[in-house]
């Protein structure tokens, strides 16, 4: 039963890394367009999470949690607008920013039905699972197929912040779930 | 009233030693001033070095050269916190004790400051 309630998030982020495998193998590469729209798509996504918790949320963890990805994911997305503004690049959104933010929407369709403990655990097992699949992503995909130097760099920084934030993540897991 | 020359030599005398003596006592109470000023980058999630030792009346700068905001707090009984720090700005801290500290919008970020002699 616990595992069914996960299943919509679960299956979302397991097309997100199969789609990007998927692409790597058949040799498809995004180009640098798209790989910002992704990547635009990629923070919006937490950023929704986050203001869910928000709003839905009385822990203190987890609130502290939320605050901290909307700043942080927000930050990330204000740069990387600015970085292709400079460069001329329109994020050019594609098959899988598309697929990304049609499965959000079923996750927050998921958070929003639960509530009090359930929902934290909900939300915080969804984050771990999320920034998970993200950092293989942006790791094994994303940063290989990029391009412009400017663009590689900032991805590759972004990196060590989705990483902490895993380990944030999982630190509130533990203490909420035990 | 007209003040002879006299006067006003020791008067002027008098001021200059009251101004020196005073310098001379500020200086003597805030050794920190002398005191070295060590910086700690942060960076791609890191303090940067993540424990420095340091002697009394010396002084900590951290520099956010981050991507995201980040602070930098007491880790125990947050008696001391930066605000929040955005990109490019920094916090000085004179250290008076060790102290451990760490980030508290991101948690898992921890460093270390060992007073010489603690």
């Amino acid at each position: 039963m616990k595992v069914l309630n996960r299943l919509p998030s679960l299956i979302a982020i397991l097309f997100f890394v199969l789609t990007l495998n998927t692409n790597a193998q058949n040799g498809e590469q995004f180009n640098d367009a798209e790989i910002a729209a992704i990547a635009v798509a990629a923070n919006d996504i937490d950023i929704k999470y986050a203001e869910i918790a928000k709003d839905k949320s009385s822990n203190k963890e987890i609130l502290n949690f939320a605050n901290t990805m909307v700043n942080d994911h927000t930050a990330v997305i204000n740069q990387a607008v600015e970085l292709v503004t400079k460069l001329g690049v329109e994020p050019q959104p594609n098959a899988l920013s598309k697929k990304l933010n049609e499965d959000a929407q079923k996750t927050r369709e998921m958070l929003q039905g639960k509530s009090g403990k359930a929902f934290d655990k909900a939300y915080i097992e969804n984050e771990v699972a999320y920034h998970k699949a993200v950092i293989n992503a942006v790791r094994n995909v994303l940063i290989p197929d990029t391009e412009n130097k400017e663009l590689k760099d900032l991805l590759e920084v972004v990196l060590p912040a989705l990483e902490t934030h895993l380990e944030h993540a999982e630190s509130v897991q533990k203490k909420i779930v035990g | 009233m007209i003040y002879s020359m006299r006067f006003y030599v020791l008067l002027t005398i008098w001021i200059l030693l009251i101004a020196l003596t005073g310098c001379s006592k500020t200086k003597g109470d805030s050794p920190d001033k002398a005191g070295k000023t060590h910086i700690v980058e942060i960076k791609k999630m890191k303090f940067i070095p993540s424990e420095i030792t340091v002697a009394p009346g010396d002084s900590v700068q951290w520099i956010n050269r981050d991507i995201v905001a980040h602070n930098v707090t007491e880790e125990f009984s947050t008696d001391w916190k930066s605000p929040d720090l955005k990109i490019g700005e920094s916090f000085t801290l004179q250290v008076n004790n060790t102290e451990s500290y760490l980030c508290t919008l991101h948690p898992v970020m921890t460093g270390r400051i060992i007073l010489k002699g603690d």
